[in-house]
């Protein structure tokens, strides 16, 4: 099983480690994963994100390659930049979903997900045969990859710079910068919801020092079990969930997320990308269904929408979703969130020493659904209640809030 | 690892303790509660229902997870112990004590006998982990 530069330390800590797409990866450290979430959103906290697939691509052709291999547009992504991307095939469905970053004007680097690495690499690559001047390599090893997110992070950061500056204070924005002497490049980007994030890539044998340094500055380390219940309250699509094969057996069309608009750009006719004719269509459904117009349902069957439960209970993936009594769906996601109660004082939202938790999730269930409508999910053989609602998780600006 | 010596085991890290008569207190253990991470929700039987030995009585949840919860001996339930699906963090703290369940009125008390003892559930857990 395939260990991280970071191994070390989980261990030294005492996380308790997992296998995870052929990594040993820590699922929680000793303070479990409730403590973990509830640090993120008040403070700040560090993930070890190295075993995602981190792909460089150089060379002339690197941009013709890109803009046929994914389905946003890197000549929309100036250098100093990132995007959210998904691989799809002809179908509309997702590969996988990734982040595109831009270091560099002659640079990019694709970030995938490690269970859908080798996948990837194949695909790419079958592809890059018909460009030349192109280079694509699998940096995975030689770059360690680490998420800072949550409210104090910046300031986090910015204790530790020693030469340049942090990225322009805006989402997806990047810049290179040395962190305690050593360089780093780093994006605001993350999986967490978190207005104040990073995303910090850096040379494999400079992780464990940078991990010890946001350690000192009061970083708190988090595993895989906080960064799913994280994504989740955020509503963010997790692949293998809300992307890919549906419970269905079906492909999941890339806009039953609403992510899509994000990361699929259909404006330039004469870029080529697999699945773009499918997404054309799906796009236009999907306007249709903002229209009120459900009159063709086959392009876009269901659709995945964000739940809040109301009677106790946890809805989890794959539990069968009714509507008035009717099979509308089912559970991609599911699970028990803690949250910081608060008080709004003054406008500001400010949160109390004391935390609750409510059962979220995320669903796909028919278009004609629309948010506030109430839906019964399956669980254990009961019935239980839940409400389609636009979030679970509110962003004040600095920091997040439960939405109730 | 805490072990109560006073209860008998289920491989599913069940406890059961003889209270008096024939009532008998049944919790989880506090390997399978460190096991499970936080406990985020339970659901215990009614008060009256009969449960028999290595049925499920009730539900715990992690996170990640959910998990029956099996009786180790067949009986009825006689009182529930509402202060822990509140406070789940008990569980990590005192399972055997504060920490039990329900409260059961054994069908055939005998059951019990046939549950591994302090030791071989000691055993039982070196082995597995």
């Amino acid at each position: 099983m395939k260990q991280t530069p970071l191994w070390g330390r989980h261990t030294a800590l005492g996380a308790r480690m997992v296998e995870f797409a052929g990594w040993q990866m820590p699922i929680q450290y000793t303070g479990g994963i409730v403590a973990e979430h509830l640090a993120v959103r008040r403070s700040a906290g560090i993930f070890d994100v190295s075993h995602m697939g981190r792909f460089r691509v150089t060379g002339a052709g690197a941009r013709a390659f890109l803009r046929q291999a994914l389905t946003n547009d890197c000549d929309l992504l100036p250098p100093g930049s990132a995007q959210y991307t998904i691989l799809a095939n002809e179908a509309g469905g997702a590969i996988d979903d990734a982040f595109l970053y831009r270091p560099a004007e002659d640079k990019y680097l694709l970030v995938v997900n490690a269970s859908n690495k080798d996948k990837d690499l194949a695909h790419l690559q079958a592809l890059l045969k018909s460009f030349k001047d192109t280079v694509l390599e699998d940096v995975s090893q030689s770059v360690a990859m680490i998420a800072l997110q949550g409210p104090q992070g910046e300031q986090i950061l910015q204790s530790l710079l020693t030469d340049g500056v942090l990225p322009a204070a805006h989402r997806n924005a990047l810049s290179n910068f040395k962190l305690a002497g050593l360089e780093v490049c780093a994006a605001r980007t993350g999986y967490t919801g978190e207005p104040v994030c990073f995303e910090i890539f850096l040379m494999a044998d400079c992780a464990v020092r940078v991990w010890d340094k946001l350690m000192e500055k009061g970083a708190l380390p988090i595993g895989l079990g906080a960064r799913d219940t994280l994504r989740l309250e955020a509503g963010l699509p997790l692949y293998g969930h809300e992307l890919g094969m549906g419970k269905d057996g079906l492909q999941i069309p890339v806009f039953a997320i609403g992510q899509a608009r994000f990361a699929v750009d259909l404006n330039d006719p004469q870029r080529p990308f697999a699945g773009r004719k499918a997404m054309v269509r799906q796009s236009r459904a999907r306007t249709a269904y903002q229209q009120g117009n459900y009159s063709d349902k086959s392009t876009l069957p269901k659709l995945i929408r964000t739940f809040r439960l109301l009677d106790s209970g946890i809805a989890r993936e794959g539990a069968l979703v009714y509507s008035g009594g009717r099979p509308a769906g089912w559970v991609t996601s599911g699970t028990m969130i803690p949250y910081w109660d608060y008080e709004k004082r003054d406008d500001a939202i400010m949160l109390k020493e004391t935390h609750s938790q409510r059962a979220i999730g995320l669903c796909m269930i028919e278009p004609d659904i629309s948010v506030g409508a109430q839906l019964e999910i399956e669980v254990r053989g009961k019935n239980l209640r839940a409400q389609v609602v636009s979030r679970n998780l509110q962003n004040t600006g600095r920091q997040t809030r439960a939405v109730l | 690892m805490m072990i109560d010596a006073n209860a008998r085991y289920l491989k599913s890290h069940e406890w059961a303790r003889k209270e008096n008569g024939n009532v008998f207190a049944v919790g989880i253990t506090a390997y399978a509660a460190e096991q499970l991470g936080d406990i985020v929700y339970m659901e215990l039987p009614q008060i009256g229902r009969e449960v028999k030995e290595g049925e499920a009585f009730g539900i715990v949840e992690s996170v990640k997870s959910a998990s029956d919860m099996y009786a180790p001996i067949s009986g009825t339930v006689t009182e529930i112990n509402k202060t822990v699906p509140d406070n789940p963090d008990i569980l990590k703290t005192d399972a055997y004590q504060k920490g039990w369940l329900i409260k059961l009125e054994a069908a055939n008390p005998a059951e019990f006998d046939g549950l591994m003892d302090e030791k071989a559930y000691r055993t039982y857990l070196e082995t597995e982990a």
